[in-house]
């Protein structure tokens, strides 16, 4: 399994839950109906609750994924600086980045967008940011696991897309 | 046949072809993914090209035919002008079909510069075609929009009116007024028509930019600057088809309910909420772009989530309670209208999970995003657009479908199409990437399955062409709708 997969299932679960409510929703339409404001009435009320459990859903998410966005503050870009360049259809790499210290690559591109995208030796992309022409993203990174890493290009950038990977160990 | 109607049917029938077309090039590509066909990358990114921008026209010219016919009954609009869109529109597909046919433009429709003139494998006449015939889409478009706005704008006393501003503020005195309130169909024009103007200026801008830098390539453009006008224009235009069609639920849905849709307050402020964060949420397509000021990073994720309240709590929820305990008609048309509102909500799911920062670093470009996104217009946009042809079919004819009829074209559509779906998240949860002609493991394995759900998908979509063409060919009374 893959470290994304809690998201999978939370989202399968959310997803069933639709298709449960829905249906029992459709069902209703074999029994006997009930008028138009009755069902208004007792509807309106449980869409005030419904929004208010949308609302509170949306400022617990805000609450945590806010002070997690990968942006980087000044200490963790006080990390050691590695370079990256992404070109049509390669990357140029650091070899290897220590383990257990903050680093910080920067990376550009000579050509067009590409993305740098960071998979960890299970397979499971665990970081990434875009490398741009004309600009130098500065991605802050702290790697727990040692081994090697793959690099993919996230990002569509012509005909050999697919095959624009890298590598480089983390020790 | 009337005029106002054979606009409708000329915008429907050309959309339904393109999507036709489109369904069976993305089948294509998703058995190229499971190798059960071969072909070089080249052609992949192509067809890739070919079937993102054909599909979202199709559903455009879907969601504009209906629109238009829905607001002509309320305000007449002018045909020349709806005509002049259509055939803009035609011309700008062909264009397009051509940069591909033969001129192998393989860029993706929202390429990022500078890649359509850096690197490229097809000849610079085709990026041309490609710029040309995206324009001149945008150029109906804007007709389009522009004709709707005038309409609602005419119809309900100016923008206070279209917005149902003393409908919300000046309750009791609206009422006493006797003054028409806008029906919810009019809030999406409206809201179409406001938004799509806003994309539309965004899209000119930078297609502008790219036809001068194509013209003469030493005139520099900002990739940054390039990119957030290229989403902004294609998240915003994208998102507007489902919008369009939410009008077919709004009006079709109620009849088979046999109940009435109403503007109330809380559904005129919903659609000014819509009208604020479709055309705010396009930042969360810059996540990874670190460079990006920080606050539009945050901007995108508060807009993504709260563009998911008027949908969730209005009309998705006031088309259950529509349907609840109703003497509601299951025909394909009432089928497919409530089916879209359940893929409207779960592909939603999947987009709200997609737009949470955080989570977005591990899903962001992989094939997460075609699930979700494919969810809501396929499962979605898709079955209004059908919901809306039945409804005017089935009250030409006063026929109705048989269920078992109704099965196969369900167990097709919703089943084959939940395989293919559930192909994407699994592998887009397993950091498949999207866009890769040859994708890493598992992907290859994933596509096999989703493939078959996509074989099952079309059995259904032809199934369903059927039975439409035999209900249009059932002679009957007057149109009703």
């Amino acid at each position: 399994m893959n470290g994304a997969s809690p998201v999978l299932i939370g989202f399968l679960v959310a997803a069933a839950a639709i298709l449960l409510v829905m249906a029992a929703i459709a069902r209703t339409t074999t029994e006997p109906p009930e008028t138009q404001a009755a069902v208004t009435s007792t509807g309106y009320r449980l869409r005030k609750g419904w929004l208010w459990a949308l609302a509170a859903a949306a400022v617990v998410s805000l609450a945590i994924s806010l002070p997690s966005f990968p942006y980087g503050k000044p200490a963790t870009l006080a990390g050691q600086h590695f370079p990256v360049v992404a070109s049509q259809y390669s990357f140029e790499l650091p070899p290897a980045v220590p383990a257990g210290k903050n680093v910080v690559f920067d990376v550009t591109s000579k050509d067009v967008n590409h993305g740098f995208g960071i998979y960890d030796p299970r397979g499971h992309l665990v970081a990434q940011v875009q490398a741009m022409p004309d600009y130098v993203n500065h991605l802050p990174l702290r790697f727990t696991v040692t081994g090697h890493y793959v690099v993919r290009c996230l990002e569509y950038c012509g005909i050999a897309h697919a095959a624009m990977q890298g590598a480089f160990e983390v020790r | 046949m009337s005029g106002p109607r054979r606009i409708m049917w000329a915008y429907l029938t050309t959309g339904i072809a393109v999507f036709g077309l489109m369904v069976l090039v993305g089948l294509a590509m998703r058995a190229e993914q499971a190798h059960w066909v071969s072909f070089d990358p080249g052609s992949f990114y192509a067809l890739m090209t070919l079937h993102g921008s054909g599909m979202i026209v199709a559903l455009a010219l879907c969601g504009m035919g209906g629109l238009w016919f829905i607001m002509d009954r309320e305000q007449p609009m002018n045909q020349g002008l709806a005509w002049a869109a259509y055939g803009l529109i035609v011309l700008g597909v062909v264009a397009v079909i051509l940069s591909v046919f033969p001129g192998h433009f393989g860029a993706a429709w929202t390429f990022l510069f500078p890649l359509p003139f850096v690197g490229t494998t097809w000849p610079s006449w085709a990026t041309g075609a490609f710029l040309i015939g995206v324009a001149l889409v945008m150029a109906g478009w804007t007709i389009f929009c522009a004709q709707l706005l005038g309409c609602v704008l005419s119809r309900y006393g100016g923008l206070r009116g279209a917005m149902g501003w003393d409908l919300v503020f000046h309750h009791d005195a609206f009422l006493r007024s006797g003054r028409p309130e806008p029906p919810p169909a009019a809030f999406a024009a409206l809201i179409t028509a406001v938004d799509g103007l806003f994309a539309a200026t965004g899209g000119m801008l930078v297609g502008v930019a790219l036809i001068i830098h194509w013209l003469d390539p030493g005139v520099a453009i900002d990739p940054l600057w390039a990119k957030n006008l290229t989403y902004l224009f294609g998240h915003t235009f994208a998102n507007l088809t489902i919008y369009m069609a939410i009008a077919f639920v709004y009006v079709a849905l109620p009849r088979y309910a046999q109940r009435e849709w109403h503007t109330s307050q809380v559904l005129a402020i919903a659609w000014w909420g819509t009208l604020l964060f479709v055309a705010t949420a396009y930042f969360h397509h810059l996540y990874m772009d670190f460079v990006q000021p920080r606050g539009l990073q945050y901007i995108g994720e508060v807009a993504s989530y709260l563009a998911a309240f008027p949908p969730a709590v209005v009309t998705i929820f006031g088309g259950a309670l529509l349907v609840y305990r109703s003497r509601l008609r299951w025909t394909m048309s009432s089928m497919f209208l409530y089916a879209g509102l359940i893929g409207w909500l779960i592909g939603g799911v999947g987009a709200l999970i997609d737009a949470t920062v955080p989570v977005n670093v591990s899903l962001h470009n992989t094939l997460w995003v075609p699930a979700h996104f494919h969810t809501y217009l396929l499962e979605g946009v898709t079955l209004f657009i059908f919901g809306w042809i039945f409804a005017d079919l089935e009250a030409r004819t006063g026929a109705v479908s048989s269920a078992l009829t109704r099965w196969i074209v369900g167990l097709g559509i919703f089943g084959g199409g939940a395989i293919l779906l559930l192909g994407w998240y699994v592998a887009g949860a397993a950091s498949v990437p999207r866009r890769y002609a040859e994708q890493p493991a598992p992907g290859p394995s994933i596509a096999a399955w989703a493939s078959v759900g996509a074989i099952l998908l079309i059995a259904g979509l032809i199934a369903c062409l059927f039975e439409a063409v035999r209900l249009a060919r059932t002679r009957s009374a007057e149109p009703a709708l």
